[in-house]
């Protein structure tokens, strides 16, 4: 197994990155290696490395208030992810009253629905997703990962 | 799994005043944070086990005090910053 391979298949392992991701990491390198006639290790043709630096790492949230109050917070992904797949072992009494909680307060997600292969799919798909809020008052709401 | 947060570093500025910067070490907080872990773990084993032998669905919270661990060794890289027209705070996990 090739040094870059072996990389990708550890960040999968730890969680780094979501299957899809490494799936497509591995289909760039197989094509680079395959289409490749130079010699082996060419830092453009087989290296991953700047496929997974391109790769989002962090969760933005910026919140602008009209009135000056600023909050501003970077979530690590893997953190964000790990913290998904915790909800899934959350006791059922407990998960129930958040579900309650959570929709008493307008947002009815059903964690007991959340899956392994869903919270790496909602992961990619939030490395890929952009949310700009700006209400009528001048609040500004902006979420989106870099 | 990532190296787990060392040090938490808060800084405050307010106006007309010296600006407040604490390292906050969270490493020394380890030792008695493993001891804890220990004992909670062993817990946790002794309520999975009673759970299974009860026949009981749910018996996974020794899994979830582990992945509880791990999730905290995952806030490495966190910055928590809000601001207002008096203060500003900024907090990072390093």
């Amino acid at each position: 197994m090739s040094a870059d391979r072996s990389r990708i298949l550890d960040l999968l392992a730890g969680g780094k990155i979501t299957a899809e991701e490494a799936e497509r990491l591995l289909d760039a390198l197989a094509a680079s290696a395959s289409g490749a006639k130079e010699p082996a290790g060419s830092a453009i043709k087989g290296d991953p490395e700047p496929l997974i630096a391109a790769l989002p790492k962090y969760l933005y949230v910026k919140v602008l208030a009209a009135n000056g109050d600023n909050v501003n917070v970077k979530i690590p992904i893997v953190l964000v992810r790990s913290g998904l797949k915790l909800t899934s072992l959350i006791p059922p009494l407990a998960m129930d009253k958040i579900n309650d909680t959570m929709a008493e307060h307008g947002m009815s997600v059903d964690f007991n629905n959340f899956k392994p292969e869903d919270i790496d799919e909602l992961i990619a798909g939030l490395r890929e997703t952009e949310v700009n809020v700006d209400a009528k008052n001048g609040d500004t709401v902006r979420v989106y990962c870099a | 799994m990532n190296v787990p947060p060392l040090v938490l570093d808060l800084r405050v500025v307010r106006p007309q005043r010296r600006p407040v910067r604490l390292w906050l070490p969270l490493f020394l907080l380890w030792p008695f944070a493993l001891v804890l872990a220990v004992l909670a773990l062993a817990v946790a084993l002794v309520a999975d086990g009673v759970l299974l032998a009860l026949g009981r669905r749910y018996h996974h919270y020794t899994v979830l005090l582990v992945r509880s661990f791990a999730t905290l060794g995952e806030t490495r890289g966190m910055v928590i910053r809000f601001s207002n027209q008096e203060t500003a705070v900024d907090m990072t996990v390093q």
